[in-house]
């Protein structure tokens, strides 16, 4: 299971891998924003995205909605500090199957990976 | 750390309270302006280096939080490797003693005690981001006046490039991560059920 993380703190990135190690998880790939992350994607066998919201070059919004026009089935997971009601309507419009809301719990991001995998 | 990053987090510790004020209370229009004094090219200048200064901040506290990861991910798989240790130790003939086992046990069971911490103190090392993010959107609010300033008097700082976008709705200090989470599964609810009936 391949999986491409796109944060631009190198911090996050950092936890986000170690959350998912701890779970079963080591197959990952990082990008720093939305641009890099689409390179990341063409170069193929990404099977799930986990992605931040705010970032520089292209934002998470952006990312996922471009995603969505090539790939309608590949799982994204948006992890971000946006945490009003507009926001997680506009990104679960833009083609998010789930998100979770910066700081996070390991058990937290653990059911939503495991809801969007099984 | 070198100096000139340490000066910068000293500066922004001292000077810019009074500015951070400026920027809460400040909305995006500001009130019509007097005729331009001579000492607002000299405030747009100081806006300009207090941003690069929060921006200094930034960067350097990304670095050091990093460090900080390197050294719990070392102790982390020093305590790996004690595990490890300990497993074949107790396979020993001569640890087979009844006291020997239950030591060994309790040194086992205080090192998944070790390696839970460290794995809870990562994860707490997400503030990082959030104070970033924080940070950010004072810088927002900083170049908006530090604009105002140049627009009236066609002087000061040429805008950077482009910046990550900044968060709007960072969720309430306080807020626990279950409040965060029930709230996003709320509105995800809700968001399937209105699909549905569309
Ligand atoms: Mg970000």
């Amino acid at each position: 299971m391949k999986i491409l993380i796109v944060d631009d703190s190198s911090t996050m990135r950092r936890i986000i891998i170690n959350t998912l190690s701890r779970i079963g998880y080591s197959d990952v790939i990082e990008a720093e924003h939305g641009k890099a992350g689409l390179e990341k994607l063409g170069q193929g066998g990404v099977e799930m995205i986990i992605t931040d919201w705010n970032m520089p070059e292209m934002d998470g919004l952006e990312f996922v909605t471009v995603v969505r026009t090539t790939n309608s089935s590949i799982p994204i997971l948006m992890v971000t500090t946006n945490a009003a009601k507009e926001d997680i309507v506009a990104a679960l419009q833009a083609g998010v199957n789930n998100y979770v809301v910066k700081p996070f719990t390991p058990d937290t991001l653990k059911e939503k990976i495991e809801s969007l995998l099984g | 750390m070198d100096q000139s990053e340490i000066d910068a987090l000293l500066h922004v510790g001292e000077k810019p309270a009074g500015k951070g004020k400026k920027a809460k209370e400040t909305p995006a229009a500001p009130a019509p302006a007097p005729p331009a004094p001579k000492g607002s090219a000299v405030a747009a200048d100081k806006e300009g280096e207090v941003i690069s200064e929060i921006d200094a901040v930034t960067a350097v506290t990304e670095r050091e939080t990093n460090k900080v990861m390197d050294q719990l991910d070392t102790i982390s798989q020093l305590v790996l490797k004690q595990q490890d240790l300990i497993t074949q130790v107790m396979q020993q003939p001569g640890a087979q003693d009844g006291a020997v086992q239950q030591a060994l046990h309790e040194i086992m069971s205080a090192g998944k005690t070790i390696q839970d911490k460290v794995y809870e103190a990562m994860d707490l090392m997400q503030f990082q981001d959030i104070t970033r993010q924080k940070l950010e959107r004072i810088v927002y609010h900083l170049r908006q006046i530090h604009d105002y300033i140049v627009d009236l008097l066609g002087t000061g700082l040429k805008s950077e490039g482009e910046r990550a976008n900044i968060s709007r709705t960072i969720a309430q200090t306080g807020t626990t991560p279950d409040e965060r989470k029930t709230h996003a599964d709320t509105v995800i609810e809700e968001f399937k059920r209105s699909q549905q009936k569309s």
